[in-house]
């Protein structure tokens, strides 16, 4: 039976004359799950695109060698190695719809494929599309395979992404941190269809990820990795039951988010939101004479928000999470009810006082403009600030969110997703607000910044009594900082309770869904979901 | 994509209609008595007496309120009738369309010329991006925005004309006419199209897709040909049409310079001479061509790029 063997892998950095991977040495059986965890940057996808020699230019092979089977990957040609990708190894990748060509339908996509590794054409390769698209979960593989990326929920795209990597039928499939933008629900339905695909035709996979739970719900054997070099490696039971190195106990803290008793509930009964009876309706939701019909985005929401709490905000994707958010910041006008807001006295401008953090750290900047500039562009829109006076804020707000000053003068590009998502925080607070919308702020990010990020937003909660209104679909997060849950389902607020009644007691029927698909990690459900029907 | 259509639709008869209605009012916004310009527009032979003046002024409806006025002036445009021309005395419609004919021919050919000249130089330099290749592509042809058409049409016409005998240096003859024009036309579209397409075809080699398309299996030539060249293209497709658009009446020096009987010339003699008819009726249909072509594209850009249709229906 072929085998993923990689020795003594050594990638160098040849503009910047490094190594990012160090003596890697790793190997794939066939139908075995191994995990290859680590924070970002630490190798991980690197060692991935090394296997299907689609690393970018600057990034060469020194030494060492990669084997399918008997094939020798690091000096196979460039004929070979096409019909290694695609149809031997398959790839999911991180952002699943990112990863398709926006011009081309997903049948088109996953054809491709077909044709190259299994000759299919015509009737053939179209059956074939919907069967593979009925395969990994769509209800109307027709409509997937005339849908355009963009259509399709991040869910389905990553679904999409799964059957386009398995068309080729490969013996092994590296799976980049295929879950991470998803949420717990759709994570573990992903999972569960690449376990099953290892029991039913013996799929070899390597997957890729940061979320230590997962890995222990799915992984027979994890290697650790940090700085390009393999820090640990062994069963899942002993790597995540008695870490031996710094890195894993990181790694497991970051993914084990236990409630903290720093959030202790507000004392101000001032309501600095109230929300009533909110409706959201986005055009006629109509196209090509399909679409989602007149299901309103939001759906008489009424929700006061305190001041001084921190109210997590959970739904899946699609479930007019991100439309609130828009809403109360202004960002997207209301079809009926009102958003109030009651601010302090002596409050700054109320159009300032609420501010929003975006999900895509790198999204929220203009990449032509440095830090500085987009940062200082709200404050030169107030008057009697000097230039002195700016720069002096900015510094100070910098500072504020633990951020060199120096990085003012770098542009998006060059910072890192962490350091740009505190950057977007340090522009709300320039602001002066009173309420913090996070909306997703910290799932762009890997575990370990992730947790830092939140540390930053309690801290701003405890000394500032900043109102933190967190929109997440991430379970931990909830269970770490918020005081109350409020729980959206298809535009609908159908559970606002306080956290330890919302983990103990869920009510509403998709409450007790995301209860019960939050995998709490340690090696509790170890393998509860091994057997699989 | 049905509302789109259907909203686009309404436009482009509104931008039509209006620019048509100021059209219409020309004969009385510009000096003189716009019954009698209007009836020497729409009746042969000179009439001086006031009298027949009164009758015609009755029978042609000149009496009417002006909207009236100008519904029936439409009508008769759209069928065919766009009146008489005050210098040659002959239908408007005569000579407007050979004029639309020869400029949509030598537009298109330039146009032609500018898309299979920049298409191979922006590729070669998207993927040759900050290369010897790159830098020679992107400075000769950013230099061509520089060169005025008056400069650079007598130019070919010593090299080719005068010098070679190879082309014609004027006229609109034989089909070798139409080289030196076209040429002329062509450069600074060329210019644009060339960074238009080197620009778009680094944003579709950038893009993550890309990878993934590699991870697949598909070679580097079929990765360029299927998912870059085709992505690449879609800002190409709105360039055209807003060039396309503006040289039907903006072909006029390149016209006059080689002596072109085309649209921008006849415009330009319309003007010169105050044959207000004529003028109307040159104007009216390049407007209505020109809003029709960039509501095309948009339609194009629509069906290349469906995301686009998905934000902004």
């Amino acid at each position: 039976m072929p085998e993923l063997v990689i020795k003594d892998l050594t990638v160098r950095n040849t503009a910047a004359q490094r190594e990012v991977l160090a003596g890697v040495s790793l190997s794939v059986q066939q139908g075995e799950f191994v995990a290859l965890v680590g924070g970002s940057g630490s190798g991980k996808t690197m060692t991935a695109k090394s296997i299907l020699r689609i690393l970018p230019e600057q990034l060469q092979i020194a030494s060492g060698s990669i084997r399918l089977g008997s094939v020798d990957v690091t000096s196979a040609p460039e004929a070979e190695l096409n019909r290694i990708r695609g149809g031997r190894l398959g790839m999911l990748f991180q952002q699943p719809k990112r990863m398709f060509n926006p011009n081309r339908t997903i049948g088109k996509h996953l054809k491709e494929p077909l044709n190259l590794h299994g000759g299919l054409r015509g009737r053939a390769a179209d059956a074939k599309v919907y069967e593979l698209l009925a395969d990994v979960g769509f209800e109307d593989p027709a409509w997937g395979a005339r849908a355009y990326p963009h259509q399709l929920s991040g869910g389905m795209a990553q679904r999409a992404m799964t059957a386009m990597a398995l068309a080729g039928q490969p013996e092994f499939l590296l799976a980049d941190e295929p879950t991470s933008a998803l949420d717990k629900v759709l994570e573990q339905q992903i999972l569960e269809l690449l376990d099953r695909q290892r029991i039913q035709r013996g799929l070899g996979i390597l997957y890729i990820t940061h979320n230590l739970a997962s890995v222990a719900a799915f992984a027979d054997r994890v290697l650790v990795m940090e700085a390009g070099v393999i820090v640990e490696a062994g069963t899942t039971e002993a790597v995540l039951g008695t870490p031996r190195t710094e890195c894993t106990r990181r790694l497991l803290e970051a993914s084990n988010l236990a409630p903290t008793r720093t959030t202790e509930a507000p004392t101000s009964e001032r309501n600095v939101l109230t929300l009533t009876n909110v409706v959201k309706h986005f055009g006629s939701g109509k196209r090509w004479g399909r679409g989602s019909g007149n299901r309103p985005a939001l759906d008489s929401i009424s929700l006061a928000v305190k001041q001084g709490e921190i109210l997590g905000v959970l739904g899946q994707s699609g479930s007019g999470k991100s439309t609130l958010a828009r809403a109360i910041v202004g960002l997207e006008g209301i079809s009926s009810g009102s958003i109030d807001r009651t601010l302090a006295a002596g409050a700054t401008s109320p159009h300032t006082a609420v501010q929003l953090v975006f999900q895509e750290p790198h999204d929220s900047f203009d990449p032509r403009m440095t830090l500085r500039a987009s940062l200082e562009a709200p404050l030169r829109a107030r008057k009697g600030l000097s230039p002195a006076d700016r720069s002096r804020r900015l510094n100070e707000a910098m500072l504020e969110v633990e951020l060199d000053p120096d990085l003012l003068d770098r542009r998006p590009s060059q910072c890192s997703g962490g350091q740009l998502q505190r950057a977007t925080i340090a522009r709300a607070l320039l602001m002066e607000p009173e309420v913090l919308i996070c909306d997703e702020a910290t799932s762009a990010l890997d575990a370990l910044t992730q947790r830092t990020v939140l540390d930053l937003l309690q801290r701003l909660h405890r000394e500032r009594g900043m109102t933190l209104v967190v929109i997440t679909h991430d379970m931990d997060v909830v269970r770490h900082m918020c005081q109350r849950v409020a729980v959206l389902f298809q535009g609908r607020l159908v559970e606002l309770t306080d956290t330890p009644g919302f983990f103990a007691d869920p009510q509403h029927q998709h409450s007790k869904d995301l209860v019960s698909a939050a995998i709490p990690c340690r090696g509790l459900h170890l393998k509860k979901m091994r057997a699989l029907p | 994509m049905i509302t789109f259509l259907a909203k686009r639709t309404a436009t482009l008869v509104a931008a039509v209609l209006l620019s048509s209605f100021a059209v219409f009012l020309i004969p009385y916004v510009t000096p003189g008595d716009p019954v009698r310009k209007i009836i020497r527009s729409r009746v042969a032979g000179d009439i001086v007496d006031d009298s027949t003046v009164q009758a015609l002024s009755e029978s042609l409806g000149l009496q009417d309120p002006l909207p009236v006025q100008y519904l029936r002036w439409l009508g008769d445009f759209f069928t065919g009738d766009m009146g008489l021309s005050h210098i040659s005395r002959t239908p408007v419609v005569d000579q407007v369309m050979p004029a639309l004919g020869i400029t949509l021919s030598l537009v298109l050919v330039a146009l032609g010329i500018a898309v299979v000249v920049s298409l191979p130089l922006g590729t070669v330099a998207a993927l040759r991006q900050g290369g010897k290749a790159d830098k020679l592509i992107t400075t000769v042809t950013q230099s061509f925005i520089a060169m005025p058409e008056y400069w650079l049409a007598p130019l070919l016409v010593l090299v080719f004309a005068l010098k070679l005998s190879l082309l014609p240096s004027a006229g609109w003859n034989t089909p070798s006419s139409i080289v030196l024009p076209a040429l002329t036309l062509a450069l600074r579209p060329i210019s644009f199209f060339t960074s238009a397409v080197r620009a778009g075809m680094i944003d579709a080699l950038e893009a993550e897709h890309i990878q993934a398309a590699r991870a697949r299996g598909l070679g580097r030539g079929q990765t360029v040909w299927r998912h870059v060249v085709p992505n690449g293209l879609v800002p190409l497709s709105t360039l055209f049409a807003v060039w396309f658009a503006g040289l039907l009446g903006g072909s006029v020096i390149v016209e006059v310079i080689f002596a072109i009987p085309g649209m921008g010339r006849l415009l330009y003699d319309a003007v010169v001479n105050s044959d207000i008819p004529l003028a109307q009726g040159g104007v009216v249909v390049v407007v209505a061509l020109a809003v029709a072509i960039t509501t095309l594209a948009d339609f194009l850009h629509r069906i290349l790029s469906p995301k686009v249709s998905g934000s902004l229906a």
